[in-house]
């Protein structure tokens, strides 16, 4: 998010990369650390005990930009944050005379869950107050401890299990559905019902087959797409907090993004918080909330025809997620 | 209303998802009239390593039980007696309290007698659904966990019981993303402390209006550059929780001892405090005036 700062900040980019990571002292293999998704994949098979990862850091500051401008008593510190864990530590990076700023940060297992945030802010002094945020990174990289792979886009889980007498006991009573969302948790997760209709869920998992197959294919997946938007949304408006005058506050997660999109198809030609308000003042009241109920449909049926695949849709929430904030 | 007889709990407690809830959780229950389905929940349910005596059931109901005894009618004050006491017996890191289904399955086949003891709502005569499985400073076991988590000071609780005097602290100073720093959330403490010893009246607007101007001042402010904290002893973290296997129960009239990782460093606190003392100064509160004259005038 831009802030708009009372005081002058830095105009040029600062820039973070994380140039290796050691897991207990080994190395992480180097696959793991993606630069341009700028996302590291903790997650190494066969061990799921460890204490600590400690991550090489190289930050590049505006070195010019610095010399001429107003500030003193520059710091540029490292800021690991996870919101689940409510961890936070930092570190403070120091230049080196090859120009860029080093350091290094400590992640703690015990400390970390699921996905953890790495920004770099640059401090300085300037009017007389210290420890100023003046400049960070746009973009922040994440740290992915339950990943093998270092890929940005978070896909929706879909479980292929069988309802009727599968390990997942609460799903027998839909042991007739094709598929469920459940929205519940951190991520969305779609279960997909390997019994209820012979033969579908080898048809999905196929990549070719005949034009007939190929459209089962992409009906049931545009469905499925569907019902998830459409959970997605529900769910994201269902749990609104609100400021102390009443005002729905935009929630985090996934839930941020979906509203994003789909706000304005529900609601045409309002901005984000109006139409909040006016989405919570309609579930609350339940007067006008019925007539929603077309609009909903519809923002849901265009997200997944739009975009046909369920991927697809996943994708276009992450890419929201990142450039949307 | 009958009283629910207490329940036969599990001997290892477990992880219980957010659908589960939602599927077993009944008005009934939330009403503290309706026992909850004990098999169907331990079905649903997994449960945790039994190996380890810190996931026994035993001395947490235990340690519910006497707190219900203790503060039978006073509810609301339970939570400074039982956050640094629930800390203590339930050690584990901040990971695994992360896991929303461990919460989950302490509150709904532990103890759903405390939750609605503790959390039932005059009006609805319910307990709401966020205190049985909710956000973390929501719900009747995490939020007492965290606190405790947030605010203590090394191997020190005192904080913690400080911080349970008004609700208010739970309900904004936690949700802060800056009170994650060590020396902010102490330096808030020390505030309340203040508001406390001089029995102030608006205590809890102005611990609101202080944590809105103190999210507000972190916005283009550092703390952890005006005050940097002591790094955190993991290791005196990770003894502690192991030491679990062979600690006797929480000790009930003095307060137990923490994890010593290390306390929160007292020189970033000091600089801390001037400057949220001021910012308190300066926030504007709650307007009490326009809600007193709606009373009034229903």
């Amino acid at each position: 998010m831009k802030h708009v700062f009372p005081y002058q900040t830095l105009f040029d980019p600062v820039d973070l990369e994380v140039v290796s990571v050691t897991v207990d002292g080994r190395s992480l293999p180097y696959m793991q650390i993606s630069k341009s998704e700028r996302t590291i994949a903790l997650h190494q098979t066969g061990r799921t005990e460890w204490d600590a990862a400690t991550l090489q850091l190289k930050a590049t500051l505006p070195e010019q930009e610095i010399a001429v401008g107003p500030w003193s008593d520059l710091v540029c510190l490292a800021v690991l944050t996870e919101n689940a864990t409510n961890a936070r530590s930092t570190a403070r990076l120091s230049k080196g005379r090859d120009g860029y700023w080093h350091g290094q940060i400590e992640l703690v297992h015990g400390r970390h869950l699921n996905r953890a945030s790495l920004a770099l802010a640059v401090t300085g002094e300037i009017g007389g107050v210290q420890g100023r945020i003046i400049g960070a990174t746009d973009k922040d990289w994440c740290i992915d401890l339950k990943a093998v792979t270092p890929k940005r886009q978070r896909e929706i889980p879909i479980v292929e299990t069988d309802f009727r007498e599968g390990p997942e006991e609460w799903l027998r009573p839909f042991k007739d559905s094709l598929w469920i969302v459940e929205t519940v948790n951190d991520i969305p997760v779609v279960y997909l019902n390997t019994t209820a209709v012979e033969g579908l869920v080898e048809i999905m998992n196929d990549k070719g087959g005949s034009p007939g197959e190929k459209l089962v294919r992409d009906m049931t997946a545009s469905q499925i797409a569907q019902d998830v938007w459409t959970a997605m949304f529900h769910t994201a408006i269902s749990e609104l907090d609100l400021d102390d005058d009443g005002t729905p506050v935009v929630p985090s997660g996934w839930r941020e993004p979906v509203l994003r999109m789909m706000l304005p198809d529900v609601l045409p030609g309002r901005q984000l918080t109006d139409a909040l308000f006016e989405i919570n003042e309609r579930r609350t009241s339940g007067s006008g909330w019925p007539e929603l109920q077309t609009n909903i449909q519809y923002a849901a049926g265009k997200r997944s025809q739009v975009t046909k695949k369920l991927t697809n849709a996943v994708r276009m929430v992450d890419s929201m997620d990142r450039n949307g904030s | 209303m009958s009283p629910v007889l207490a329940a036969v709990f599990p001997p290892v407690l477990g992880l219980l998802s957010d659908a589960a809830v939602t599927k077993y959780l009944s008005r009934g229950m939330q009403a503290g009239k309706e026992n909850p389905p004990q098999t169907a929940l331990r079905k649903a349910a997994t449960t945790l390593s039994e190996d380890e005596p810190r996931w026994r059931t035993e001395p947490v109901r235990a340690l519910i039980d006497e707190a219900m005894n203790r503060f039978e009618d006073q509810q609301p004050r339970v939570d400074a007696w039982l956050a640094p006491r629930l800390h203590a017996t339930l050690r584990m890191t901040r990971a695994e309290a992360a896991d929303g289904r461990l919460w989950n399955y302490l509150a709904m086949l532990v103890a759903p007698d405390y939750v609605v003891w503790r959390h039932k709502d005059k009006k609805s005569g319910m307990a709401p659904t966020t205190r049985f499985s909710g956000r973390h400073d929501l719900q009747a076991f995490s939020r007492l966990w965290w606190v405790a988590e947030f605010f203590r000071d090394g191997a020190d609780y005192r904080p913690v019981e400080t911080a349970c005097v008004y609700q208010d602290v739970m309900n904004s100073v936690m949700r802060l993303e800056v009170a994650d720093h060590r020396p902010t959330a102490a330096a808030i403490i020390r505030i309340v402390e203040r508001l406390i010893s001089q029995k102030v009246s608006n205590a809890s607007d102005q611990i609101n209006g202080l944590s809105k101007a103190i999210n507000a001042a972190g916005s283009t402010l550092i703390f952890d550059v005006l005050a940097p904290d002591q790094p955190v002893d993991h290791d005196a973290l990770r003894d502690w929780i192991a030491d679990s296997a062979h600690m006797p129960d929480v000790p009930r009239t003095r307060l137990p001892d923490g994890p010593d990782d290390g306390a929160v460093d007292k020189q970033a606190v000091d600089i801390l405090l001037p400057f949220f003392e001021k910012l308190l100064s300066e926030a504007p509160l709650r307007d009490r005036s326009k809600k007193k004259q709606d009373v009034e005038n229903e």
